[in-house]
C-alpha cells in the first residue's frame, strides 16, 4: 500500500475532534482540594501504590518525576506535599470544567478526569470555524479552572485535529494555548511524531515501543509506510492496533456489520428515584441485558452514551469511552459517576425517571478460544464474578491482582493492578511468577512481611554510636543494638552490608542504599524464653529503616 | 465438590487430617504467622482453588510467589474501614473464593465473626485467619477449628557478618476445637 493512498484514507475516515487536556490532573485536583481547605502548596504529588503518579508543574520543575518513590520525591523537592490517590476527588474537581464545556457543546466524552473529547463538526459550524471553537473552548476552560484556585495558573491545552491520538498530542503540545491542525496536515503531523507517543497517549505497552525503536522504526510515519501484514506478523494483534493509531484511527476498528436491532436500552422508573444506589442497581440490570444482547451479536461496546432524565425535565448526557470495551459493571459504574456529578453540581432537583444507554461505538468482540477440555473451570467463573461484584462494592482500586514488574526491592517486584482491567479467566490459565532474577536482588527466601511504610530505626554499635557505612561499603562497626519505636533489641547475628546502586546515571532518580539482614532478640516479658526476629534493615540518606520482616 | 483441599507436604503431618477440610476456620498466630498461612494455602491454589487475601497488611508477594502460591488465582481485597461494610465484603468474598485469608481488624464483634463462620461453613470454603499483631484479636472473636501457633526457635545460615537467612526451625503448637489435645511440632521453613 503506498503512502499516498494511506493519507487519503486518513483524510476521509477519521472524525475531527477537539481535546481539552489538563496534564497531571490528579495532582491539580489534590492541589485545588487543599485550597478549598485554605491551604496552598505549589508542589503537590499524588502517590498510588507507593509511586508518584502525578505531580504539579512546579513539582515537575523541581525534578519530581512519575514513578518516583515518596522518599526520592521528597529528596529532590523538600517542600513537596504528598496526597493520596483519590479518583472520586479527581472526578468531582473536574466537574465544573465539564459543565462549563457542556454549556457550549451538549454531548462531551470524558474517559478520564482531566481529558474531554468532543466532535467538532456541529460546534465548529455554530461558532464559526475550528479556530474560533478552539478559542472558545480555551477561554471557557480557562475561566472554569481559574475559579477552582482563584486565578492561580493551572496548565491545560486545547487541540483540534483529525482523530483522537492527533488531537490528544496537539492538546499536550499546546501547553496553555490552543493548537488547530488543518484537516490536510493531520496525517503529516502524525507521521512526524516519535513512536513513544503510542505509549504516552494511547496506552500501548512500553516494551512494544522500545522494540519498535530497536527495529529502527522511530516515527509513526515509518509505521504507516510498513505493510499491515508485516506488522501483524511481527506483533500480532498489537501490530494492527499500532498501525491504526499511526494512521490516525481509533485503536480498534469500528464495527462494520449491521448494528443489532434494538441498540438503545431504555429503562423507565415507575416512580422517580432519588437514591443513587437504587439507580445504579437498576442501571446494572439494564446493562447486563444490553451486554448479553450485544455479546450474542458478537460485539462489545466501546463508546456509550448515557442519558438520564428527571420528572422535572432535566437531562444529563455523557459519552463514555473505553477502548477495551465496557462490561456491564463498568457501565453501571459510569452511571454512578455521572449521577454523582449531577447531584454534586445541583443540576438535579428531583428523582430520575428515565435511564437510557445508547451504544454508539461498537467493536468486534475479541473472541477467546476455550480449551476443548480443561480450560476455565467453575471456580474461575465464580471468582471472576465475585471480583466484579467486589469491584462494584469497593471500587476498582480495592480489588487488585499481582503482576510481575521486576526490581531489586522485595516490595516492588510485583505490582498490583486493579482486577477490573484484567481478564480474570484468561489470567487463571496463565502462570504469574518471577520472570527473571535481578542482579543485586535479595537472596531468597524473601521476607513474608514487607512494610508499606518502613519503620524508622536506630542502629548502634557496641559503644552506642550509630553504625554508618563508608563510600566503599564498609561498616563503621558491627551492629549490636537496634531501637525501633519504643522497643530495643539486641543484634544476635547479621549479614551484609549489601549495597544497592540504582540509576546512578540519572542525578534525579539515582538511589544509593545499603541493605542488611539482622536477627534481633528481645527478652519476652514474663518468660525466660528469648524471641528472635529476622528483619531487613535499609540505610538510605543516612537513616536506618526496617523495611521487611521474615514473619 | 471434594470435601477437602490439599496442603503441602511439609504441613501434612502437622495439620489435623493432613488436609484443609472445607467449612473450617484455621488461625495462624505467633511470629511466623504470615509465612505459615501462605504455606498452608499454596497447595490448594496450585490445585485450582482461588484465594482471596482480605485486608492483610504488609504482605510480601515475592514470598508468596516463592512459597508456591499461584498468584494467577490470587486476588487482594482491601475492605473499607467501616465495620458494617467489612462484614458484607467478607461475605461477598466467601461467595466466590474457595480460600479466604483474612486479617481481622480490632473492632469486629463476636456476632459478626459468628456470621462469617456460618457463611464459610455453608459455602464450604476454608477461612485462614492471620494474626500478625501482638493483640490476639482473631482468637477472641472467632472460634477457630484449628490453631497453628508458631514460635521461631532458631535461624540458620546467618552469622556475624556472613551468610544470609536460609532456613529456620519453627515450633508449631496445634490446638483448637477439632484438636483433642494440643500437639507440638517442629517445622523447617522460612519466609
Amino acid at each position: 500500500m503506498s503512502k499516498q493512498k494511506n493519507e487519503q484514507i486518513v483524510a476521509s475516515d477519521t472524525t475531527r475532534v477537539a481535546v481539552i487536556l489538563c496534564t497531571d490532573w490528579q495532582a491539580v485536583a489534590a492541589q485545588c482540594e487543599l485550597y478549598t481547605r485554605k491551604q496552598w502548596f505549589d508542589a503537590v504529588a499524588v502517590l498510588h501504590a507507593q509511586r508518584v503518579v502525578a505531580r504539579t508543574a512546579y513539582a515537575a520543575k523541581q525534578g519530581v518525576q512519575i514513578g518516583m518513590r515518596r522518599r526520592e520525591a521528597q529528596a529532590v523537592c523538600p517542600e513537596l506535599h504528598i496526597a493520596a490517590n483519590n479518583p472520586e476527588r479527581d472526578r468531582l474537581m473536574f466537574e465544573p470544567v465539564v459543565r462549563a464545556v457542556s454549556e457550549l457543546v451538549p454531548l462531551v466524552e470524558v474517559s478520564t478526569p482531566g481529558f474531554i473529547l468532543l466532535a467538532t463538526r456541529g460546534p465548529s459550524r455554530y461558532v464559526g470555524g475550528d479556530v474560533a471553537l478552539a478559542q472558545r473552548l480555551h477561554s471557557i476552560t480557562h475561566d472554569a479552572l481559574s475559579l477552582l484556585a482563584d486565578g492561580r495558573p493551572i496548565a491545560f491545552g486545547v487541540g483540534i485535529a483529525d482523530g483522537r491520538l492527533t488531537a490528544h498530542v496537539a492538546a499536550h503540545a499546546a501547553a496553555g494555548r490552543y493548537v488547530v491542525i488543518e484537516p490536510d496536515d493531520s496525517a503529516k503531523c502524525l507521521a512526524q511524531l516519535p513512536v513513544s507517543v503510542l505509549a504516552d497517549f494511547a496506552e500501548i505497552d512500553r516494551d512494544v515501543v522500545s522494540l519498535l525503536h530497536r527495529l529502527g522504526l522511530s516515527f509513526l510515519g515509518d509505521l504507516v509506510a510498513m505493510k499491515l501484514s508485516d506488522l501483524v506478523g511481527r506483533f500480532g494483534p498489537v501490530g494492527q492496533e499500532i498501525h491504526r493509531l499511526a494512521r490516525g484511527f481509533d485503536r480498534h476498528p469500528p464495527i462494520t456489520i449491521a448494528p443489532p436491532p434494538e441498540r438503545a436500552s431504555t429503562h423507565r422508573f415507575e416512580l422517580s428515584v432519588e437514591d443513587v444506589n437504587v439507580v445504579v442497581t437498576t442501571a446494572r440490570q439494564v446493562a447486563d441485558e444490553l451486554v448479553s444482547h450485544l455479546s450474542s451479536q458478537g460485539v462489545s461496546c466501546v463508546r456509550l452514551h448515557v442519558c438520564m432524565q428527571t420528572d422535572h425535565g432535566e437531562q444529563s448526557d455523557r459519552l463514555w469511552y473505553q477502548p477495551e470495551g465496557l462490561s456491564a459493571a463498568a457501565m453501571a459504574e459510569r452511571v454512578r459517576w455521572q449521577m454523582d456529578a449531577w447531584v454534586a453540581t445541583r443540576g438535579l432537583t428531583s428523582g430520575v425517571v428515565l435511564l437510557r444507554y445508547s451504544p454508539v461505538g461498537l467493536r468486534a468482540r475479541a473472541g477467546r478460544q476455550l480449551g476443548l477440555w480443561g480450560g476455565s473451570t467453575q471456580a474461575d467463573e465464580w471468582a471472576a464474578r465475585a471480583v466484579e461484584r467486589l469491584t462494584a462494592m469497593l471500587g476498582s482500586d480495592s480489588v487488585r491482582v499481582a503482576q510481575w514488574r521486576g526490581g531489586r526491592d522485595v516490595g516492588e517486584a510485583f505490582a498490583l493492578t486493579p482486577a477490573a482491567v484484567v481478564d480474570m479467566e484468561r489470567r487463571a490459565g496463565s502462570v504469574i511468577t518471577k520472570e527473571t532474577v535481578w542482579n543485586g536482588a535479595l537472596p531468597t527466601p524473601s521476607p513474608s512481611i514487607v512494610y508499606d511504610e518502613p519503620l524508622s530505626a536506630v542502629v548502634n554499635d557496641e559503644c552506642g554510636s550509630e553504625v554508618s557505612v563508608s563510600g566503599r561499603h564498609e561498616l563503621s562497626a558491627p551492629p549490636a543494638h537496634v531501637q525501633i519505636g519504643r522497643h530495643a533489641y539486641n543484634v544476635v547475628s547479621w549479614a551484609g552490608p549489601w549495597p544497592v546502586e540504582e540509576r546512578w546515571w540519572d542525578p534525579l532518580r539515582q538511589r544509593r542504599a545499603i541493605r542488611m539482614q539482622m536477627v534481633l532478640a528481645r527478652d519476652a516479658v514474663g518468660t525466660t524464653r528469648t524471641t528472635t526476629h529476622a528483619v531487613l534493615m535499609v540505610l538510605e540518606h543516612g537513616e536506618w529503616w526496617m523495611t521487611a520482616r521474615y514473619g | 465438590m471434594s470435601s477437602s483441599l490439599p496442603v503441602t507436604n511439609a504441613l501434612q503431618s502437622i495439620v489435623p487430617d493432613g488436609v484443609l477440610v472445607r467449612g473450617r476456620t484455621v488461625l495462624c498466630s505467633g511470629d511466623a504467622a504470615m509465612s505459615t498461612a501462605l504455606l498452608l494455602v499454596c497447595a490448594a491454589t496450585q490445585a485450582g482453588s482461588w484465594l482471596a487475601i482480605v485486608g492483610v497488611r504488609d504482605l510480601g508477594l515475592m514470598s508468596a510467589c516463592e512459597q508456591g502460591v499461584a498468584l494467577q488465582r490470587t486476588v487482594l481485597v482491601t475492605p473499607t474501614d467501616n465495620k458494617k461494610d467489612w462484614t458484607s465484603t467478607v461475605a461477598a468474598v466467601a461467595d466466590g473464593f474457595d480460600v479466604v485469608m483474612l486479617e481481622v481488624p480490632r473492632d469486629v464483634s463476636e456476632s459478626d465473626a459468628r456470621r462469617i463462620q456460618t457463611r464459610i461453613q455453608a459455602r464450604r470454603n476454608v477461612l485462614v485467619l492471620v494474626e500478625t499483631s501482638r493483640q490476639p484479636v482473631a482468637r477472641s472473636v472467632f472460634q477457630p477449628d484449628v490453631v497453628l501457633h508458631t514460635a521461631t526457635a532458631s535461624w540458620q545460615g546467618i552469622e556475624h557478618g556472613a551468610g544470609y537467612v536460609q532456613s529456620r526451625h519453627i515450633d508449631v503448637t496445634v490446638s483448637g476445637r477439632r484438636v483433642p489435645r494440643a500437639v507440638q511440632h517442629v517445622l523447617q521453613h522460612v519466609g
